[in-house]
């Protein structure tokens, strides 16, 4: 048996479970190739009007994983992935809400995994799901545990600084032996020493942090190769860097806990990058139409401007000229140096004196 | 402490009724206008929703009029609507507007924590008797309102003067209003089918209009834009001046006994029942209102109304889940849908424009019923 798995939204963050779960289970998971101009195209064309570009973007990958050779299409209801989070409506709202956009010739495999009411309740859905496809409880807790091991390593791989990329490619080659064969090469640690040299060579450089949803920060095609824009030129530090305590810190300060875990992790981080003296400005990367940021970014710009931190916010729609972006990076970046240079010197443009006054 | 709450269609008299039963100093904000959505989109995020830009309208516009502490509901989602009560604080703080916020939830699932809010609210001098019994009054006034607006859905595509509705419409808010018992809210609901009665007999005898010959349509959608009439460009009046049954899936004291009392009280409409009819479309709960919304398109579908319309504002997250599955029941029931997004814009003549259209369409599916595919193919989508 052969599975497509859409490389898209949850696939950011979640593809290491699954790959495991699968891998244990001894079904092949392909993974839709790269987002590319006819993906991207065909997704705008098929989705629904008003939802945000992840979404279009997944809708796209559905279309292209009918072309490759596979028995169904695995796609997936996140609820909740820790306790009184939820992930977006959007997300919840998969698979129905796409369903109309592929031919109902395809076979389309779903699993709800909610993990608000615990382990239980996820496992309950899990052996559901195994039924469908003929493996029985026992397999299925084997491959849980098993894709538990996966997810907890990649997470351990990210705090540790790996980039996405880097980690996702481990997963990758072990979940798809095809690819194993093509790239020639077991498992080899792409995290060596001159790496770290590089990093020291360019100390001088401004370091900032990207904050915003993971299938934006590494849709290479979406966002038009921001990061590798980004890392000519600064030191660029993630969401994903930042470890779940300092995340739960930053969070609970909040008087109201956030429900998303997304944002919540978005906004976490953020904050605490916000305070961090070492991180010169930040930019939040979202898209039009995404519900969640329109929240957390306030509440991060709102923290940026009391803080005194430069903030940039960067909106990807389908647009796809790389100019306007890169100028806008190049001005944030010069900003920050001739912040440092001339430490004195701050525009006073919109500053209150106090929150009293209406002086701005 | 003068406390202001945001506006939602009628929902001011019913929270008007509970603060007076209360006896606590309270400011109700003007009616939503187009100066309102000026405030409210100066303070808000540009791409947050649209209720949001409006209550934060009504807060500064109720600060004008002395308030100083804003009340509101909240959630714990994953629709946005319940972060707003933080949202909206952090930004009037901003704004310089020094607002105390009382969300009337029970902060991280702990029931102390809203009757601490609820005893805030209240103030010391009401015992716990007095409040319980200040909440179910307001629930039965909420009640009744909804069975007077529905009245109206019903009556207004049936007689040809409809500025003389419109007084009618007032005047029943406004009894509704001033009725501070249960006596006098009956009395309110008598006094009105009597009215009504007497018009229909008196003022147009042969001109009222034959219940059977009209179009019926449903209107389904976001809570908030369905209720609220500056937001939806008085949807539902304009329909039935164009002698359209209107019926509408979500009422405010079905979504009060739902998601405040938990199911204890239905209210008027309960909308319990949707969430069944809704599973073979959408498998799993996605917030706000988007069960809510399939689930009442398929039980308009099979009852079988001419169309739907669905409201929703730009953004709103659980209703482009629903917007994005609602073909699917328009396939199956051959049912035409139409969906209209509501933004910032006020010109009320485009969105008339397209609720003529489709009402042609409509009445001309009825006449030529083998023309039916036709319309399908052109509303909705």
């Amino acid at each position: 048996m052969r599975l497509g798995l859409p490389r898209a939204l949850t696939y950011y963050d979640y593809y290491p479970f699954w790959a495991g779960f699968f891998y244990k289970l001894g079904i092949q998971l392909h993974t839709s190739p790269q987002t590319n101009r006819t993906i991207m195209e065909d997704g705008l064309k098929k989705a629904p009007d008003e939802t945000c570009l992840p979404v279009k973007i997944l809708v796209g990958h559905l279309l292209a994983l009918q072309d490759q050779d596979v028995d169904g299409i695995f796609l997936p209801r996140l609820v909740s992935m820790e306790k009184n989070t939820y992930l977006c409506p959007k997300i919840l709202g998969l698979p129905e809400s796409v369903l109309y956009a592929i031919p109902r010739e395809v076979k389309v495999y779903t699993v709800d995994i909610n993990w608000r009411k615990g382990k239980g309740l996820v496992l309950k859905n899990l052996y559901q799901f195994g039924e469908e496809i003929q493996r029985t409880k026992r397999q299925i807790r084997e491959a849980f545990v098993e894709a538990q091991r996966w997810q907890k390593a990649y997470q351990r791989m990210r705090n540790g600084g790996w980039s996405f990329e880097e980690s996702m490619e481990c997963f990758e080659v072990l979940a798809e032996p095809v690819k194993l064969e093509k790239l020639g090469f077991i498992g080899n640690l792409p995290f060596t020493e001159d790496m770290d040299l590089q990093i020291k060579e360019k100390k001088s450089n401004p370091k900032i942090a990207l904050v915003g949803h993971s299938y934006l920060a590494y849709e290479n095609y979406a966002n038009l190769n921001l990061l590798q824009h980004l890392k000519k030129k600064a030191e660029v530090k993630v969401v994903e860097n930042v470890p779940s305590g300092f995340i739960e810190e930053k969070h609970g300060e909040l008087p109201k806990k956030m429900f998303w875990s997304h944002a919540k992790k978005i906004y976490g981080a953020g904050a605490k990058y916000v305070e961090s003296q070492e991180i010169d400005g930040l930019i939040y990367l979202s898209c039009f139409g995404c519900g969640t940021d329109s929240m957390t970014n306030d509440m991060l710009a709102r923290k940026a401007r009391e803080q005194q931190k430069p903030y940039l916010v960067l909106t990807l729609d389908e647009h796809t000229g790389e100019a306007g972006l890169i100028t806008r990076i190049e001005a944030f970046l010069d900003m920050l140096e001739r912040r440092k240079a001339h430490e004195s010197y701050i525009s006073p443009y919109g500053k209150r004196l106090d929150r009293y006054s209406n002086i701005t | 402490m003068k406390v202001t709450f945001p506006h939602m269609g009628n929902a001011w008299i019913v929270i008007q009724t509970l603060l007076e039963c209360l006896n606590v100093d309270y400011v109700t904000p003007p009616p939503n206008s187009k100066e309102t959505l000026n405030i409210g989109t100066q303070l808000a995020p540009e791409s947050a929703c649209l209720p949001l830009k409006l209550n934060l309208g009504n807060f500064v516009q109720g600060a004008a009029l002395g308030a100083d502490t804003a009340l509101i509901t909240g959630g714990v989602g994953p629709c946005r609507f319940g972060y707003y009560g933080e949202l909206e604080k952090q930004i009037l703080q901003e704004a310089g507007y020094d607002f105390d916020v009382i969300t009337l939830e029970p902060p991280d699932g702990s029931i102390l924590g809203l009757l601490q809010r609820i005893r805030k609210l209240a103030g010391p001098k009401n015992n716990w008797r007095k409040i319980t019994q200040a909440l179910l009054f307001a629930y039965r006034k909420s009640v009744a309102l909804d069975r007077i607006e529905n009245t109206f859905h019903g009556y207004r595509p049936l007689v040809p003067d409809s500025n003389r509705v419109d007084q009618l419409y007032d005047e029943a808010r406004m009894n509704l209003l001033q009725a501070m018992s249960e006596q006098g809210i009956t009395e309110v609901l008598n006094w009105l089918s009597d009215k009504i009665q007497e018009e229909k007999v008196c003022s147009y005898g042969e001109n009222y209009r034959d219940k059977k010959n009209t179009l019926r349509v449903g209107v389904v959608g976001e809570i908030y834009t369905v209720l609220e009439p500056y937001v939806s460009m008085e949807i539902e009046k304009e329909l039935g001046n164009l002698g359209v049954l209107v019926d509408r899936s979500i009422y405010l004291s079905g979504w009060v006994g739902q998601h405040v009392f938990r199911g204890l009280a239905q209210g008027y409409k309960p909308i319990k029942p949707y969430y069944s009819l809704a599973k073979p479309y959408l498998n799993h709960f996605v917030g706000g209102h988007a069960m809510e919304t399939v689930g009442a398109a398929v039980k308009y579908a099979q009852e079988g109304y001419d169309g739907l319309v669905q409201l929703l504002p730009l953004g709103c997250m659980p209703e482009i889940v629903a917007a994005s599955i609602l073909p699917k029941v328009q396939e199956d029931y051959g049912i035409p849908i139409m969906t209209l997004t509501v933004d910032e814009h006020t010109g009320k003549a485009g969105v008339l424009t397209r609720v003529e259209a489709f009402v042609d369409l409509l009445e001309r599916s009825r006449i030529y019923k083998d023309h039916k595919e036709g319309v399908l193919e052109l509303a909705g989508r």
